[in-house]
């Protein structure tokens, strides 16, 4: 729910009634990679109770190795575990390999180092229009060719966009690991962007920001909250792109973008999967390594100043109940405040016992929601909380009950079992982020681009380790700070009929 | 088609020709290793439950899954919303904890542990560490067999239900997926919303879910998969112990509803005057899930609405750009289904979009896919299904509704094969028998002062207010 998320690809078909799926991920017409489902995946932590290894062949493993194998209290998370191969390309692109024979199939990631904090009023939205266009028709590729030729292979295709990054993935069986490549390269080396598909595909982004902002409620807070938060950073505009840029939106500022930033030296591939290393780096060399380098973009432009009072607006629209979005001014990634901003959210909205959801939805019973979030970023970013109200409950009442949990929070910081209980959570969570190949890969490729190196998820793991209470409770006071915080309230309105 | 020469060409791909050839690969059997999943090993408890067991080691984490051979389909008539809330309150109190006593136990494991309804299950799944099988083990238990129901519980999930229904009615996608199945259905056991109606819910007493909780959730009525990071021979006798309180119902199992009537053109205008979109919706009925046309309609349906290169993602969204999501889909249950197709489109351009999705509908109808479309959509189901069984609770939900429907045991081993075997004429007829877009009941949710003109034409047009 919180930070927007332009998804190119949609999933409705994937919304199966027969089974049964925890309610981030079941909204039809969700995007196939959700805020929701990005931050849950992206919470990394470790505990010294925890073990596992990416074994090669699930099925050939007996019980008993395994057990003896894997003692059931070791601390386990490190280069030997989750083994990677990193290379750069003489053209700059850089590549990391993790093998896993689980099942045949791989998957290839590309995290291209642009998203909305790249753009500057007038063209925002690009970097996600662009991404649909990724899509539409590369030299070698004629229009509708990418993914004919995908589906034809049994391959699956999907990616999307945030202020820091546009990610692109593939999963195919592992023999047609040379299908993904020469689609992938091809485009990286020539996007045709052509007139017609421009025109086409602008109705369809057109549609996806009315399906997700403009006729979404959560939308609309969203893209209130974020403008009104920031006055001069690229955090400011909606990731989707403001309906009048996207009217305007002309061929030279694709073909600009695709010079800048779609260049090898900008990109990290990951593959993971059923795969040899040796070979498949030699076949990604053939395809990608001709692809010359380009000058290094420059970077974006942030002169944030200081926030120096609370900011508050409304949005007034059709609705049942009242909600509101919170946003503190947060640090960015690289802050050693990171790792305790994210066990502050867990303990804050983890669950039914966290503090929130224990106060506003247990005990007072004013809240049917209740969600907690620090969003890893390149720039520092919001800690947004997101609260849905019962029918009948007016904003003042919810605001005045999650500032009493802050105001405890920065009072006592939390208790020793809290802060342990929210370590496991995170350090399971992390677990259930390697579920898959493409699991594994979006995490590599993910701290790759944002710490500029995919070890950050060893190193975090210590990071997490070591949170104190003393810890959450000076980044309570420091952060959640209401001189530095921004309101957006839902004011219900009735529509005449 | 000569695969044997395209075969040859594919080891160097290097240009457009040669990629577009690569697509005639499509449909051999597939070239990558095969999948090898672990056995499941299926065994019965004293008290009748059916317990399924796959070891897989990737990752050290236990999946348990109970699925419970009851859903909204057994709601009682007025009563609508029961299973749901007594699934609910599975988790809200049980064994000697309270509520919050409960959840607290959950989170420090670091675990997951949550029990819902569907039309025709209650489910309930706790995924863990492997190191906390043990205490997993016994909070799934307690919620299944010792759940408190406790009246002061009750009361607070009830208004939380009631609050959620309220919620939905703001989003006008979820909307249109409440109204369309009783537009579809009539008053069919299927129809009602598995959340129930804010009428029904608020009449529920603490006694309706005891007593739905003692008819449903007995062990001679449900199945247990256990996935993951286990040793089977310990995993038995642990559950033969957590479970041996837990006794057989007295009651019949339960109960059965017929399939579908033939549908006939009807038009239905949700009014929701805030809205710059329009939320699109085509109904019919469909089939049980465990039709002999399975594969086939598999097939058709991933032709016409499934994956990007679908014949209506090809027409509605990529050449005229009228949408950006548009998808068909069979909702098969255990004697009764259905087709929708979901999709929406700006106000301005609704009724181009619905005779738009009425021409590719009626023409993949008339003239048939082609040979290329029919290999492309098998190698594209081929090819994504290993993909759905690599995560424990993915298997367990596999392995568990294998047994819920009755299907094949070797379902999963089979499903390529099955896929393949699927010929044009099978494709051709199930698409004539199941997708006579005339006779769709067609779900609009839009601003109808503004839509309403531009239906005219299509069949009797009806609207209403949202309640």
């Amino acid at each position: 729910m919180v930070a927007f998320l332009g998804g190119n690809r949609m999933s409705g078909a994937a919304h199966d009634q027969l089974r049964h799926r925890r309610a981030a991920e079941s909204r039809p017409f969700a995007t196939r990679i959700t805020a929701a489902v990005t931050h849950a995946a992206l919470c990394l932590a470790a505990l010294p109770a925890v073990s596992f290894t990416l074994s090669g062949n699930a099925a050939a493993q007996s019980d008993s190795a395994a057990k003896k194998t894997v003692p059931n209290d070791a601390v386990a998370l490190d280069p030997s575990t989750l083994r990677v191969e990193r290379h750069v390309l003489p053209n700059g692109l850089t590549v990391l390999l993790h093998e896993d024979r689980s099942i045949p199939a791989v998957t290839l990631w590309q995290w291209y180092k642009v998203g909305s904090r790249n753009e500057h009023p007038g063209i925002t939205g690009v970097s996600h229009y662009f991404e649909h266009m990724m899509f539409n028709g590369s030299a070698k590729v004629p229009p509708k060719e990418y993914d004919r030729i995908l589906e034809s292979n049994g391959g699956y295709s999907n990616a999307f966009t945030d202020r820091d990054m546009t990610a692109y993935y593939e999963d195919i069986s592992s023999d047609r690991l040379d299908v993904l490549l020469e689609l992938d390269s091809d485009r990286m080396a020539a996007l045709s962007l052509l007139p017609e598909q421009l025109k086409s595909e602008i109705g369809v982004v057109k549609e996806e920001r009315r399906l997700s902002v403009d006729n979404s409620i959560p939308g609309l807070l969203d893209e209130q909250l974020y403008s009104v938060a920031f006055d001069a950073s690229p955090y400011q505009w909606p990731v989707i792109g403001w309906m009048g840029d996207l009217e305007r939106m002309q061929r030279q500022d694709l073909v600009d973008y695709f010079r800048t930033y779609y260049a090898p030296n900008n990109c990290i591939l990951v593959l993971t999967g059923d795969f040899d290393s040796r070979q498949a780096l030699e076949k990604i060399q053939a395809h990608f390594g001709p692809i010359p380098a380009q000058a290094p973009p420059a970077p974006p432009v942030n002169s944030e100043a200081e926030q120096r009072g609370e900011r508050r607006a409304e949005v007034h629209y059709p609705a049942q109940n009242v909600s509101f979005v919170i946003g503190y001014k947060a640090p960015s990634a690289s802050s050693p405040d990171a790792p305790v901003l994210d066990v502050l959210a867990s303990i804050l909205s983890d669950g039914e016992s966290s503090r929130l959801h224990r106060s506003l939805v247990y005990e007072q019973q004013i809240a049917l929601s209740v969600s907690a979030s620090f969003s890893e970023r390149i720039d520092p970013g919001l800690f947004e909380f997101y609260i849905e109200l019962k029918p009948g409950q007016a904003s003042q009442a919810g605001e005045k009950s999650l500032d009493d949990v802050l105001e405890k929070m920065r009072r006592e910081g939390p208790s020793d079992r809290e802060l342990q209980k929210a370590k496991n959570q995170l350090a399971a969570g992390f677990i259930r982020g390697l579920k898959t190949n493409n699991g594994v890969g979006q995490q590599l490729g993910y701290h790759e681009h944002v710490f500029g190196d995919y070890r950050e998820i060893f190193h975090k793991l210590d990071k997490y380790r070591s949170v104190t209470s003393a810890d959450c409770q000076r980044a309570a006071k420091q952060y959640f700070d209401n001189a530095k915080r921004t309101v957006v309230t839902l004011v219900p309105e009735e529509t005449a009929r | 088609m000569s695969l044997g020469l395209l075969n040859r060409l594919s080891g160097r791909v290097c240009g457009a020709g040669v990629l577009l050839i690569v697509m005639g690969l499509v449909s051999v059997s597939p070239a990558a290793g095969p999948l090898r999943l672990p056995p499941v090993e299926r065994v019965q408890l004293k008290n009748g439950l059916v317990v399924l067991i796959q070891a897989s080691h990737r990752l050290p984490l236990v999946d348990f899954r109970l699925v419970v051979r009851a859903g909204s389909v057994d709601d009682p008539q007025g009563k609508e919303g029961l299973a749901n809330l007594t699934a609910d309150l599975l988790t809200q109190g049980a064994g000697t904890r309270d509520a919050q006593q409960f959840a607290e136990a959950v989170a420090f494991l670091g675990g997951e542990l949550s029990a819902s309804a569907s039309r025709e299950q209650v489910v309930v799944s706790c995924e863990v560490l492997r190191k906390d099988f043990v205490a997993g083990l016994e909070l799934f238990r307690d919620c299944v067999v010792k759940p408190t129901f406790a009246p002061e519980e009750f009361r607070r999930k009830q208004g939380e239900t009631l609050g959620a229904i309220e919620s939905q009615k703001d989003d006008p996608s979820a909307v249109a997926d409440l109204e369309l199945p009783p537009l579809l259905m009539g008053s069919h056991p299927l129809a009602h919303p598995v959340i129930g109606l804010t009428k029904s819910v608020s009449g529920l007493t603490c006694d309706d879910v005891v007593s739905f909780y003692r008819a449903h959730v007995t062990p001679d009525q449900a199945i247990l998969a256990v996935v993951g990071d286990v040793d089977r021979d310990a995993v038995i006798p642990a559950l033969e112990a957590a479970f041996s309180d837990w006794k057989p119902a007295k009651q019949a199992a339960a109960a059965t509803y017929a399939a579908l009537e033939d549908s006939s053109r009807k038009v239905l205008v949700v009014n929701r005057p805030d809205l710059t979109q329009s939320q699109i919706r085509f109904a019919g009925p469909g089939v049980s899930r465990n039709h002999p046309d399975y594969y086939a309609i598999t097939v058709a349906n991933t032709i016409l609405g499934a994956g990007f290169t679908s014949r209506l993602m090809n027409e509605i969204r990529v050449v005229r750009g009228l949408t950006y999501g548009i998808s068909s889909r069979f909702s098969m249950y255990r004697n009764a289904g259905t087709f929708t197709v979901n999709t929406f489109t700006r106000n301005e351009s609704l009724r181009e979009c619905i005779d738009a999705v009425t021409a590719v509908i009626r023409q993949l109808v008339d003239e048939g896919p082609t040979d290329q479309e029919l290999e492309k959509a098998k190698r594209y189901l081929t090819g994504q299904f290993p993909l759905r069984l690599q995560s424990p609770d993915d298997l367990a939900e596999r392995i568990a509704d294998i047994e819920f429907y009755g299907l094949d045991r070797d379902f999963l081993a089979n499903y390529c094969d099955r896929i393949d075997a699927v010929t044009m004429a099978d494709v051709r007829r199930v698409l004539r028998e199941r997708c006579q877009v005339d006779k769709f009941r067609i779900l609009v949710v839009s601003q109808s002062s503004q839509v309403m003109k531009s239906l005219e034409g299509l069949g009797p047009v009806e609207s209403k207010e949202l309640e």
